[in-house]
């Protein structure tokens, strides 16, 4: 083979490589600039800081607990139980909070507790028993719904003004929301340079070669499923704020949407490929589709029927690139 | 092998079932009637027809989420064109049965040959379907289940339900489609080894395409059996069956990763949830509670059955001083 030959082969490789790690993503962005266009040409005033407001507080749950979300798929996993740990959160939330400040943050902080703990125990269980994430997080999401029903049988509760007016403030122009987003993203910029997120990376690519290089898996999935249940649980706590009241089965709402999310802005879901500015892409694809629904006045039941398509538009396209590339490499 | 070995799960699951039914009979002492266990068998009649196409699913190493959507919309449909009469059923059911099939080759297509992986591909059939008959219906209920779908449902021939026959044909149809046809055996390969099945000339795509159209049929059927028990359709009636058809099957022994069980296994699993199911209202427990046990026990049973367990089980034999059996490799014979 000539050197000729080689460099182009080379080059051919790494142009399918960077389509197949990136492909799904700008896709993503091109659907979110198209949606973002024709909503806009609908109604004024969507281009102002006002609008982003808005959008960034009714993404934001969905965002949180698809960050969470995202973490898993990385590890190559999937957490059914985020349904469970949201009801679970805004029940305790609405029933614990009181009107004291220092009672509303040590509940924060127990609530995030919580979510750690169970995820930590899905880790374990999924680890230790050498069982399948996708029915270990289906009983537990089973066992913290049945939980959440027992303290609190329907919707309602309370939960102090003050801890809406957070929610919902407004600072230096930005809603909590927006500051919030700004937050994750610092996060995943150093988080995603970690040893911890390389390696739950790289144990979602290759779980043998992980294990083969001194990775613990015991570890890496309590950490693993500990953090997406604690975003979880973060998630409940804003979702708290929006809606004002616990909800014992809200949760199951946030669970496809979760995966979709991350799914539509390029997370794989074979594990290890992707990044959570894809996720965010996902998570405000997923909003503004809700938005021109409301504002194009047609049934609101049009709304699944056009996240659903897009979701398959997106896994479609991601499965095609990634199965081109596996067929050029071999 | 040892058949008892062999079938640990299947046969945990039947111990389960029994033990659950002692338990039970002796906290309500009128568990054991014929009339409360007929009711009992009629609500696992449904349990059991939508996880049979579950279970061809799972064995091939996939999963259906869409069943909800698709038994509802099955329910719907039948009882939008038959419109309370017996007359219209001739065409409506067979029209209802085929849709069904429809959505689940959908979905196999979309798994097979596009490689979607099916939580995703299900989930948002799924989700389409909801949308779709929700904008068709505009949220308003449809009339009443003909007369001929409530004796289905409801009806007795003798002392036994109508519908237990319909479940009992179908299981005597999917055992012997699992044991004895080609069809079963390429399906084991296929969730054992796909690479494998591939090289050994098993038709991989129209294997698993099928099993998706076996549970569009059977999560259909049992729409329109439902609707003759509940004497209406209604929206989200089908939610419930999405938790149960998987926890039926994984209870009844198969392994979520396929290749492995049986549908007589999750005949017991089908029957084990609706005498948990019907055990709790006795102790006075809530709906809360009842979710907590269906967590609880699904957790129980495939640890049971996990490979990690009988590593466990394995050690144990060993630390006791118990003949295990020989190695299969020569290294490793003891003496």
């Amino acid at each position: 083979m000539t050197a000729a030959n080689d460099t182009r082969l080379l080059g051919g490789r790494d142009l399918t490589a960077t389509l197949v790690d990136r492909g799904p993503f700008l896709v993503a962005c091109v659907m979110l600039i198209a949606l973002v266009a024709i909503y806009g040409s609908m109604r004024r005033g969507v281009f102002t800081l006002e609008e982003l407001n808005i959008d960034a507080a009714a993404a934001m749950t969905l965002l949180l607990a698809a960050t969470g979300q995202t973490i898993v798929l990385l590890r190559g996993g999937v957490d059914l139980s985020i349904g469970g740990m949201i009801s679970l959160g805004t029940v305790i939330a609405a029933t614990q909070f009181g009107e004291s400040l220092a009672s509303v943050l040590l509940w924060c902080a127990i609530i995030l507790g919580i979510g750690f703990g169970v995820g930590a125990i899905n880790g374990l269980l999924i680890t230790v028993l050498r069982l399948q994430p996708f029915l270990v997080t289906l009983a537990t999401w089973s066992i913290l719904s049945g939980i959440s029903l027992l303290i609190l049988p329907t919707d309602g509760g309370r939960l102090p003004p003050a801890w809406m007016q957070f929610g919902n403030g407004i600072f230096l122009g930005l809603s909590t929301s927006v500051w919030m987003l700004i937050v994750l993203l610092i996060f995943w910029i150093w988080f995603r340079r970690t040893r911890l997120g390389i390696t739950i990376r790289a144990t979602g690519s290759n779980e043998k070669s992980a294990f083969l290089s001194g990775v613990s898996l015991l570890r890496i999935n309590v950490v693993t499923y500990g953090l997406s249940a604690t975003f979880a649980a973060l998630a409940a706590l804003y979702l708290t704020t929006q809606t004002g009241a616990g909800s014992p089965t809200i949760g199951k709402d946030y669970i496809l949407p979760s995966v979709a999310a991350s799914v539509i802005g390029g997370i794989s879901l074979f594990g290890g490929r992707g990044e959570l500015w894809g996720t965010v892409i996902g998570a405000f694809i997923l909003t503004i589709i809700g938005n021109l629904v409301f504002v194009l006045s047609v049934s609101s039941y049009w709304q699944p029927i056009v996240s659903g398509v897009i979701l398959l538009i997106a896994v479609l396209a991601s499965s095609l690139a990634e199965r081109s590339a596996r067929r050029s490499v071999a | 092998m040892n058949p008892i070995v062999r079938h640990r799960a299947i046969f945990l699951a039947y111990f389960g079932m029994i033990a659950l039914l002692f338990v039970t009979s002796l906290f309500s002492p009128g568990f054991l009637s014929g009339s409360h266990l007929r009711s009992m068998t009629v609500l696992a009649s449904f349990i059991g027809i939508v996880a049979l196409g579950q279970t061809f699913v799972i064995i091939g190493a996939g999963i259906d989420l869409s069943i909800p959507w698709v038994l509802n919309c099955a329910a719907i449909l039948m009882s939008l064109i038959a419109g309370g009469d017996n007359q219209p059923l001739l065409w409506a059911i067979p029209i209802v049965l085929g849709a069904g099939m429809a959505v689940g080759a959908i979905n196999g297509i979309g798994v097979a040959v596009f490689g979607v992986p099916p939580i995703i591909m299900t989930l948002a059939v799924n989700v389409i379907l909801q949308g779709s008959i929700l904008v068709y219906t505009g949220g308003a209920p449809p009339t009443a289940a003909p007369g001929l779908i409530q004796y289905l449902a409801v009806g007795r021939i003798g002392p036994f339900p109508v519908v237990a026959f319909i479940w009992l044909a179908l299981a005597t149809a999917a055992t012997v489609v699992l044991s004895k046809t080609a069809f079963g055996r390429q399906l084991y390969a296929v969730g054992s080894n796909a690479t494998v099945a591939e090289f050994s000339g098993v038709p991989i795509g129209r294997t698993i395409i099928l099993t998706y159209v076996i549970s569009g049929f059977t999560a259909a059927l049992a729409g329109v059996l439902l609707t003759g028990y509940t004497g209406q359709a209604y929206l989200g009636m089908g939610d419930p069956y999405l938790f149960t058809s998987i926890a039926a099957v994984a209870i009844g022994g198969a392994s979520i990763l396929g290749g492995t069980g049986h549908y007589i296994g999750t005949i017991a699993g089908a029957f084990v949830l609706t005498i948990l199911t019907g055990l709790l209202p006795a102790l006075n427990l809530s709906n809360g509670a009842l979710l907590i046990v269906y967590g609880a026990v699904i957790l129980i049973t495939v640890s049971l059955a996990s490979d990690a367990m009988s590593d466990i089980a394995g050690a144990i034999r060993g630390a006791f001083g118990r003949p295990q059996r020989p190695p299969e490799t020569t290294e490793a014979n003891p003496t």
